[in-house]
């Protein structure tokens, strides 16, 4: 596996940014659910990090469960069409406030899928908190309730977010320079 | 749902204690698997916040799955007999060096079915990280590589272990007061 220096491009947010940015959401989420049931839903795996992270900064008590979902039939950097469960909720989400927590929204389909799909199951109410918005690479309207930061339409990687499957552990947001990232061998 | 402040009988191991391990942890293993193709797995939902934090005290490329577990005709907190798995790998593991990341072992029956599983699938190695070692209620013998913290035979809660569903993202493991917990 290649050296993730030999194909940084820029840190975008490094530790200690994402950690105040995420600690605010936290704060936010805290207030506006206060008094209410919450249930937060990790989408897998690229959710993973800023969920366990995120749910140490909300303080009024909520539930966790996870949900991991691959597209039918597209192939591994594109999200379009339909979304297949791979594992559902464990979670009875009838007359729950959901808030589904996503590393990064794109084109938009994927989430866009998912929520039409909890809708079906009758919550009280469904909101999103994702940590990055690539907002120029948009292709169906979504409403991101809570937004960590905006990012430009470039390779990101780090803090949840994998290039092949790894670096996901990089506690940073960093673009990645495609021309001298070498794919490992299988 | 209660107050967490109010059900707690004490805290076993605060948050500095717990990051502080973590580190070691992930020093070591860092050493152990230097040139290896490591591949940690998270037993959902109870690993995640380990595996979240020990993964970032991991120097050496690693990639990270998840797996979900439920087993067969048993009730509530037991956990013996055969596993279900409700969500598998995504990662081919043949070949690979595989961490079993866990939060925590007691009677042991559930981590040996997943490791038996696994071990058909022909990994190069495989290995158990816990951070959380019950041994008094050992009832098959599992091998943990690694190991966070040997804690009493008590009820434990957070950084990633539930009260009915609630408290996994307290920063700390402590033990729950039964006698004031009300249940969900």
């Amino acid at each position: 596996m290649q050296d993730y220096r030999e194909f940084i491009d820029q840190v975008l947010f490094d530790a200690a940014a994402i950690e105040r940015r995420v600690r605010e959401l936290g704060a936010q989420i805290s207030r506006e659910y206060a008094g209410e049931d919450l249930l937060v839903v990790c989408l897998l795996r690229g959710g993973l990090t800023f969920t366990a992270d995120l749910t140490r900064y909300i303080s009024i008590s909520h539930e966790l469960d996870c949900m991991s979902l691959s597209s039918y039939g597209t192939g591994h950097y594109a999200s379009s069409g339909n979304v297949r469960v791979n594992l559902d909720l464990k979670t009875n989400i009838e007359k729950r406030n959901v808030l589904l927590v996503e590393d990064i929204v794109d084109s938009g389909r994927t989430l866009a899928h998912v929520l039409e799909m909890l809708q079906t199951r009758e919550p009280k109410s469904v909101k999103v908190c994702v940590l990055l918005d690539k907002k120029e690479r948009r292709e169906v309207e979504v409403a991101c309730d809570y937004v960590g930061f905006d990012v430009p339409d470039k390779y990101i990687f780090g803090y949840g977010i994998d290039i092949d499957e790894h670096f996901r552990h990089l506690p940073f947001i960093a673009t990645a320079d495609l021309d001298k990232y070498r794919k490992p061998e299988e | 749902m209660q107050d967490y402040h109010n059900i707690i009988a004490e805290i076993l191991i605060d948050e500095t204690t717990l990051q502080e391990r973590i580190h070691q942890l992930g020093e070591q293993i860092s050493r152990d698997y230097a040139n290896e193709d490591l591949l940690l797995i998270c037993i959902l939902r109870g690993g995640v916040v380990f595996m979240v934090d020990l993964m970032r005290q991991i120097t050496i490329p690693h990639g990270i799955d998840c797996m979900a577990i439920s087993s067969y005709g048993v009730g509530g907190r037991a956990s013996s007999g055969n596993v279900r798995l409700t969500l598998d790998l995504q990662t081919n593991i043949e070949g690979k060096s595989v961490l079993l990341v866990e939060d925590i072992v007691d009677s042991g029956h559930t981590i040996s079915r997943v490791l038996e599983l696994l071990s058909t699938r022909r990994p190069r190695s495989l290995k158990v990280c816990a951070l959380l070692d019950k041994q008094e209620r050992r009832e098959v013998e599992v091998p943990i590589d690694y190991r966070g913290f040997t804690i009493p035979n008590k009820f434990v809660f957070g950084y990633g272990l539930d009260l009915d569903e609630y408290y996994r993202n307290l920063p700390f493991v402590a033990v729950v007061d039964l006698k004031k917990y009300k249940g969900a």
